[in-house]
């Protein structure tokens, strides 16, 4: 299964912010958007997830087109966002916010919440464990019980990825996971995301400006200058091309992390 | 001191407000949906129940059916949780202050309906010696205490209820959407049919207490559902802690409690209207104090929920707060 995108294209005003792209992203396979700032790369997330549809063109995910619908069912899909601005659900704790993630609709209604189904019983007990498993893998275990709100911005990073963990995701979309976050940490988070992908087939679209991070753990490259694609392949064909390198030292302020 | 009648009935119409303030809380607190409308969804729980169960003739009355108190009561709250739909099915298109206004709004249509409908409520003109369960058994003064029995069984329904309600996925995921619509969408969830179904919810737990409402105050009219009860019930769940599980109750008996003790004040005759003009501005006195010293209210959300377990005895849990902090 692939996530494809035909010549789409999102304009704000006059700004073009997302110049008729067209690529495809296997849904087993670690995939970096890169490219500086500006250049359209979180537009194109909110075009993929719904959350800010394309002006036109069409994505499709697997044998479903996915433009114009709702962000709630792209999520239910398999296509699960993180956020570059690492908020989160501010007064849950990450416990919270982990099982909240977890949480399937038949449990979501005031009826469900009588908490009489064994079904939604058994559901908690299976994603509490799993809470702990993912972020215990992420250094995070002594958090479990700090709210949101009161994680460094670190965490609340690594927290956006660890709460995409539990929602079901096919094909995780990750808004700069590396950003603030602890050089430890982002070991951790690269060998997971790696793992994900060779034992679970779970891959990874995600956007960085840590290259040293990114290049790692990539299978596949692709650069967004001022929105437009301007190149896309492996890694080592990336670094080595002259046209991204100027694009890159041409923005000083483009540094790691 | 008063006679302990008097306090009955405080504590009676204490035990009221509480169960409006907890219905309020789940909505309000949880769902994030600052709801203005509380006396309009209480007017459409207590003219269903009225309606529902008149019989006599001589009101003239166009619809009168009769019904048992028993089969009304339910009845009323499942009409008022279809008129929660029908206001929140729109009102939920708008967000924070618009849907305020809107609710607000909506609750003074219901009120404007039933003095319009005249032949249907008796409009302004109301309805007097409602009547009332057990009534036949215990008469007098006594029946008081009945009264108070119903109403603090009424306010413990309600408690577990919305505790229920709080302590679930359900009540995690409201809260969750309530802090961050955009993350909760990108989980999947089905923010806007969850927010419809607890503003439908809410609905249905008032349209259950306007019976015991009635019960206490024994006459209808539409003045009855001015906007003013809903900003004692507001003030009430303020005071208590907003998103708190027990802040309802707690705030509602310190009002009222407080607010009927004021008015027993002993003055002289000729004061009394100073005294009735003061009452408001000591019941502001109260929430600005209660909320200089305890902003999130004599009990907070934080308290109710996952931090409680940290202060429980988790000093591992709090160093990670300071540091994190
Ligand atoms: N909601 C919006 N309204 C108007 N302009 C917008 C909006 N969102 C993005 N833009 C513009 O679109 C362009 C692309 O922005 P975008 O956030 O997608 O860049 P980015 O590649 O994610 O950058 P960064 O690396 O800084 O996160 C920018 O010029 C930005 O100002
Ligand atoms: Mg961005």
């Amino acid at each position: 299964m692939e996530l494809v995108l035909d010549t789409v294209r999102k304009t704000f005003g006059g700004v073009v912010a997302v110049d008729d792209v067209s690529a495809v992203m296997p849904q087993d396979k670690i995939t970096a958007l890169i490219g500086p700032n500006g250049a359209g790369k979180t537009t194109l997330f909110n075009a993929i997830t719904g959350f800010d549809p394309p002006d036109r063109g069409s994505i499709s995910f697997g044998d479903r087109r996915i433009d114009g619908l709702p962000p709630w069912r792209v999520a239910e899909l398999g296509l699960i966002r993180t956020f570059q601005t690492p908020v989160g659900f501010t007064t849950l704790t990450v416990r919270e916010s982990m099982l909240a993630a977890a949480t399937p609709h038949f449990a979501e209604t005031p009826v469900g919440a009588l908490g009489l189904s064994r079904r939604a019983r058994d559901h908690e007990r299976a994603s509490a464990a799993r809470a702990e498993e993912i972020t215990a893998e992420l250094g995070m275990s002594d958090l479990l019980d700090v709210r949101t709100d009161e994680l460094s911005a670190g965490d609340r990073k690594l927290l956006e990825f660890a709460r995409s963990l539990m929602a079901e995701p096919k094909l995780l979309l990750l808004d700069e996971p590396a950003a603030a976050v602890a050089p430890a940490n982002i070991g951790r988070l690269s060998q997971l995301v790696r793992r994900l992908r060779d034992e679970r087939g779970l891959g990874s679209l995600i956007i960085d400006h840590n290259l040293s991070f990114l290049m790692q753990i990539a299978d596949e490259v692709h650069v967004l200058d001022r929105g437009a694609l301007l190149a896309s392949g492996p890694p080592a064909e990336i670094a080595a091309d002259p046209e991204v390198m100027r694009v890159y030292l041409g923005e000083e302020t483009d540094g790691d992390g | 001191m008063t006679n302990p009648i008097f306090w009955v009935g405080v504590l009676t119409l204490a035990m009221i407000y509480a169960s409006l303030a907890m219905s309020l809380n789940v909505e309000s607190g949880w769902g994030g949906m600052w709801d203005l409308g509380i006396a309009g969804l209480l007017a459409a729980g207590s003219y269903c129940y009225v309606i529902l169960t008149a019989s006599d003739p001589d009101l003239g009355m166009r619809f009168a059916p009769g019904l048992s108190m028993w089969v009304a009561w339910p009845l009323s709250a499942l009409f008022t949780g279809l008129v929660a739909f029908a206001i929140g099915a729109p009102a939920l298109r708008l967000r924070r202050e618009y849907f305020l206004i809107t609710t607000l709004a909506f609750a003074e249509i219901i009120r404007q309906l039933v003095v319009i409908q005249a032949d249907l409520t008796r409009g302004t003109v109301g309805i007097a010696n409602i009547n009332r369960p057990f009534d036949s058994f215990v008469t007098g003064r006594d029946y008081n205490y009945v009264l108070l029995g119903i109403a603090v069984v009424t306010a413990a329904v309600m408690y577990v209820v919305t505790r229920q309600v709080g302590i679930s996925p359900f009540g995690r995921t409201l809260r969750a959407a309530r802090d961050n619509e955009a993350v909760a969408l990108a989980l999947g969830k089905r923010v806007n049919r969850m927010r419809i179904k607890t503003f439908v919810l809410t609905g249905v737990l008032i349209g259950a207490t306007a019976p015991v409402y009635l019960f206490y105050i024994r006459a209808i009219s539409p003045q009855l559902f001015a906007p003013g009860i809903t900003f004692t019930v507001w003030t009430a769940l303020v005071i208590g802690g907003l998103g708190s599980i027990r802040g309802g109750l707690a705030g509602a008996l310190v009002l009222i409690v407080f607010t009927e003790a004021v008015g027993l004040i002993e003055v002289d005759p000729a004061h009394i209207n100073i005294l009735v003009a003061i009452e408001p501005f000591l019941v502001g006195l109260l929430l600005v104090l209660v909320l200089r010293f305890r902003p999130d209210g004599l009990f907070s959300e934080r308290s109710s929920f996952g931090a409680a377990r940290r202060s429980a005895g988790d000093p591992a849990g709090d160093a990670a707060r300071v540091a994190g902090g």
